[in-house]
């Protein structure tokens, strides 16, 4: 917050968001290099919906990540929090549809003997099909309160530690999930399901590629109010405050209490509202594994974006860019590589985050003195290295190439080290 | 006298800002227990950890049994046979008493597997020497505060530790705790082990020392024998402490009465004592400034967080704020009944190291900085700038970190925080702590000056002489309890020292 200089600073930009516009400007270049479809170039409307899908689906979340780590939190439970709101949002639609409600609010299709058989989604009127998304995502969203709700009451009033509160819920909730998702549809559709396919005309309508401004408007629209809650209001300072120091903030007459209910609130809200557009996106409710691990990638672009998991830094701005330089790279190995991006996801995701953290610690680990490659622990790790190079190496390249890369890492990580040594000595 | 066992010369130490220690030379005797007396701040604990190889980095030589040494750890200093039990005590709570006596040199078998059974046997042995029925294997966590020293204690003896220090190793017993230490402590001597004493409870030094060393602002002042002297000669020794002197002028009576205390008492689970304070009463007028002398550990700071509502135990008592009854359980609650807290440890509990000057000022008044709802960047730029040029804080700018600021200018920024909340009382716990000189004539002026507006202030010192310079009266606390009270005629160093070490 200190280090702004001259013009940036009056735009409100900080110099790690600099950094990481510079860092997507180049990936798009280097893309732009080693793709030889040049698939940014000739397809860049298909690429720019996809990445702004996903940037969207992984934003709206970073975003309320970033409200809790600037609180000086964590939760880790927002990709079961998308798979328990997307199941409430689910299991809604079934009730209203297929519950005793149901043949008040849709026409009913009856057999030739005159007996009902079904109510028909299809055939309902605007104002009802409405009326049931509507309903079901508000419910949706009721249950990202009362989650949140319980994070802040397992922290302020248990004094369980953030971790360990919204780990409980991270494992608990999936669970959950599958409960409700059982018992609803064995209770109304007479078939115990594991999943539940979305074929609401609400979401075949916003997966349509057409419509993924909607999917960035609502992104922007939650980083705008985000913005105005922490730059604008006093209840932004107070977070701030609290996430800064939280034993001050207390003294000083800020009920630390009732802040943290609002940031995990927050947090577990903007997951419930990313449910919706998973829903939309997978075109199905699978409890099991819907969002799983997704939590990882929100912590990561806040992280990316400059928060600093201690609390009390963290702009909404560097998520937003933290969001899209994540997509962005992801997006980027898959056409160089060529293969599916999933499978590269955890990969880029963690190596993304050792980079940003080590390089805004740069300066400090030069000053300290300290070296990189310390004795055995030293050793070992550069034969680490070496090896995860060569595991990539080979699953790219081929085997011979991976062994060379191997040896060729190994020497340069080893002459360094070695220089070192002798520097710490000398 | 013998050879003396542990001899410094001219040691000398600086921390940023403070010279902490500076040309301390005397002897201690082989098989003599030494009593090292000062007030808070005077260099006692900095001087123990030289000894005890916390501190590597210092000026002068120390000499033990005739060698030079230079510790480069603890470790080295326990080789010279020198352990310290410290006043915080040094137990990992999860382990066992056994494996905490020998931490970092456990014993092992003939496979070179670690052996607990030996280890637990070697404690007993030790434990049972120190008339104590400690199991060994009992976790250091679950034993009183008593016990866990005796397992300190036990410590340096499995160590063979000629010289043993100990911090105000009483500060946490009872009565019959204490007795037993002694009981101890006789014990070493008769083993011949030399002890360093720090203490400032005077019946304490006279009753165990054979000599005594005064430190004063890390001075070394004298060391006498104890059977020459007396309480009140070594009292006057300890407050004997210089400052610039500063005349504040007259001030004009105080009004009425703001806030009043009665029977103010605050329990403290789990510790000998019971209590953090006990029965204490006093009030507090209009345009007056109330000190509050103590030790450290006295109360000082419980007692302001009890009337700010930031109280960790439970309160009892009644308080009475301009006449109406006023309990409050949150400091949000103290704040908007017009009292503000400038608290003891600034870095700790004071500022907000991520955020800039004018946010750190603003952060306790935002609600009047408000337009349509929203922070406005130019009220808050008012209120702060305002603050800013009444306190006179140096600043580069209102952006600049608060953490590039001095010590002084850090303060006042944040009684700026507080003024800017238009307070009734402020009450400011130990405001000059880290201040350099300079600056701390201002805070003085400064707060004489708020009380001239009308503002009922308390202030805690661990400098007598301040407490003198500002106080029209001078509260006495001596382990929870109010002892004395002074005007400011009437108070001396001496007699508010007297009552603290009561």
């Amino acid at each position: 917050m200190n280090q702004r200089s001259g013009f940036l600073a009056k735009l409100g930009i900080r110099p790690n968001e600099i950094a990481l516009i510079l860092a997507i400007v180049a990936i798009i270049g280097i893309t732009l290099g080693a793709d030889a479809n040049r698939s940014y170039w000739f397809q860049w409307e298909t690429n720019s919906i996809e990445i702004g899908r996903q940037t969207a689906l992984l934003g709206i979340f970073a975003l309320g990540a970033m409200m809790v780590i600037v609180s000086g939190g964590i939760d880790l439970s927002s990709g079961s929090m998308i798979a328990f709101s997307g199941t409430v949002i689910a299991c809604s639609m079934i009730y209203l549809q297929y519950g005793p409600l149901g043949s008040l609010l849709f026409p009913v299709v009856v057999d030739s003997a005159g007996k009902s058989i079904a109510t028909d989604m299809a055939h309902a009127g605007l104002f009802v099909q409405s009326l049931v998304v509507i309903v079901s995502i508000a419910m949706g969203l009721t249950s990202g309160f009362f989650v949140g709700t319980l994070h802040a009451w397992l922290i302020t009033s248990i004094r369980l530690p953030p971790f360990v509160a919204t780990l409980s819920t991270l494992v608990g909730l999936r669970s959950m999930a599958r409960i409700l998702c059982e018992y609803t549809t064995s209770t109304y559709q007479n078939s115990k399901k594991a999943q539940v396919n979305i074929d609401h005309p609400f979401f075949t309508w916003l997966r349509d590629s057409k419509h993924v401004y909607l999917w960035v408007a609502v992104f922007f629209v939650l980083a705008a109010l985000t913005w105005v809650i922490l730059s604008r209001t006093v209840l932004g300072r107070h977070i701030y405050a609290l996430g800064g120091n939280e034993q001050a903030a207390k003294l000083s007459g800020i009920r630390t209490d009732r802040l943290k209910w609002f940031a995990y609130v927050f947090g577990a809200m903007t997951a419930s509202l990313a449910s919706v557009f998973y829903l939309a996106n997978e075109g199905v409710c699978a409890p099991v594994n819907q969002g799983r691990g997704h939590e990882l990638n929100a912590i990561a672009a806040a992280v990316v974006g400059g928060c600093s998991l201690q609390g009390g830094i963290g702009t909404v701005t560097g998520t937003f860019l933290g969001a899209l330089f994540l997509r962005i790279v992801i997006d980027s190995v898959s056409k160089i590589i060529k293969s599916g991006a999933d499978i590269w996801e955890g990969l880029i995701v963690g190596i993304v985050v050792v980079l940003a953290v080590t390089f805004s610690q740069l300066q400090q680990l030069r000053g300290s003195g300290r070296r990189l490659f310390p004795g055995a622990l030293g050793v070992c790790a550069i034969i680490t290295l070496s090896l995860f190079a060569a595991l990539i190496a080979m699953s790219t390249w081929g085997e011979k190439q991976a062994a060379m890369t191997m040896i060729g890492v190994f020497v340069v990580l080893f002459v360094y080290g070695f220089t070192e040594k002798q520097k710490a000595r000398g | 006298m013998a050879d003396p066992i542990v001899s410094l010369r001219k040691i000398g130490k600086s921390f940023p800002g403070v010279r902490a220690l500076s040309d301390v030379s005397f002897d201690i005797a082989n098989g003599e227990l030494h009593a090292i007396c000062g007030e808070n701040g005077a260099g006692k604990s900095t001087l123990m950890k030289i000894l005890s190889g916390v501190i590597c980095d210092y000026d002068g030589e120390l000499h033990v049994s005739g060698q030079k040494v230079q510790f480069q750890g603890t470790r080295d200093a326990e080789a010279a046979s020198i352990s310290i039990i410290h006043q915080e005590l040094n137990l990992v709570e999860q382990l066992s008493v056994a494996a905490n006596i020998f931490l970092g040199r456990e014993l092992r078998n003939s496979i070179g597997l670690r052996s607990d059974a030996a280890m637990e046997s070697a404690a007993k042995k030790i434990l049972v020497e120190l008339e104590t029925d400690i199991d060994p294997r009992a976790l250091a966590g679950s034993l009183r505060v008593g016990d866990q020293q005796l397992v300190e204690i036990a410590k340096a003896l499995s160590l063979n530790s000629q010289i043993l220090i100990m911090d105000e190793p009483t500060s946490a017993l009872t009565e019959s705790e204490v007795a037993r230490l002694y009981r101890v402590i006789a014990k070493l001597r008769q083993r011949g082990a030399t002890i360093l004493y720090i203490s400032h409870k005077m019946d304490e030094v006279f009753q165990l020392s054979n000599r005594i060393t005064v430190l004063r602002d890390g001075c070394f002042i004298l060391t006498e024998n104890t059977s020459d002297t007396n309480a009140n000669e070594i009292t006057k020794w300890m407050v004997g402490r210089e400052i610039e002197s500063l005349d504040l002028g007259g001030r004009s009576a105080p009004g009425d009465v703001l806030l009043e205390v009665k029977n103010l008492s605050m329990a403290w689970p789990g510790h000998a004592r019971g209590y953090r304070l006990k029965d204490v009463s006093f009030h507090l007028r209009r345009g007056e400034v109330l000190g509050i002398a103590g030790l450290m550990g006295a109360g000082r700071t419980e007692l302001m967080e009890c009337l700010f509502g930031a109280a960790e135990h439970t309160v009892q008592g009644t308080l009475l704020l301009d006449g109406k009854p006023y309990s409050p359980n949150h400091p949000k609650e103290a704040c908007n009944a017009g009292i503000g807290l400038v608290t003891e440890d600034r870095k700790r509990l004071g500022i907000f190291p991520a955020m800039n000057v004018k946010q750190n000022i603003s952060i306790c008044s935002l609600d009047s900085t408000l337009l349509a709802g929203l922070l406005s960047s130019k009220l808050e730029q008012e209120a702060s700038s305002s603050m800013v040029g009444n306190l006179q804080v140096k600043t580069a700018s209102l952006e600049s970190a608060i953490t590039s600021l001095s010590g002084g200018n850090q303060q006042k920024c944040i009684v700026g925080r507080w003024l800017l909340t238009q307070p009734k009382i402020l009450l400011l716990d130990d405001p000059t702590r880290g201040v350099d000189v300079g600056a701390k004539s201002e805070l003085y002026r400064l707060i004489n000056k708020l009380c001239q507006d009308g503002l009922g202030v308390i202030v805690t010192s661990s400098e007598l002489p301040e407490l003198l310079t500002l106080s029209d009266r001078i509260l006495v606390l001596s382990e929870g309890r109010l002892t004395a009270e002074f005007r400011r005629e009437d108070a001396t160093q001496e007699k508010i020292m007297r009552a603290a070490t009561q």
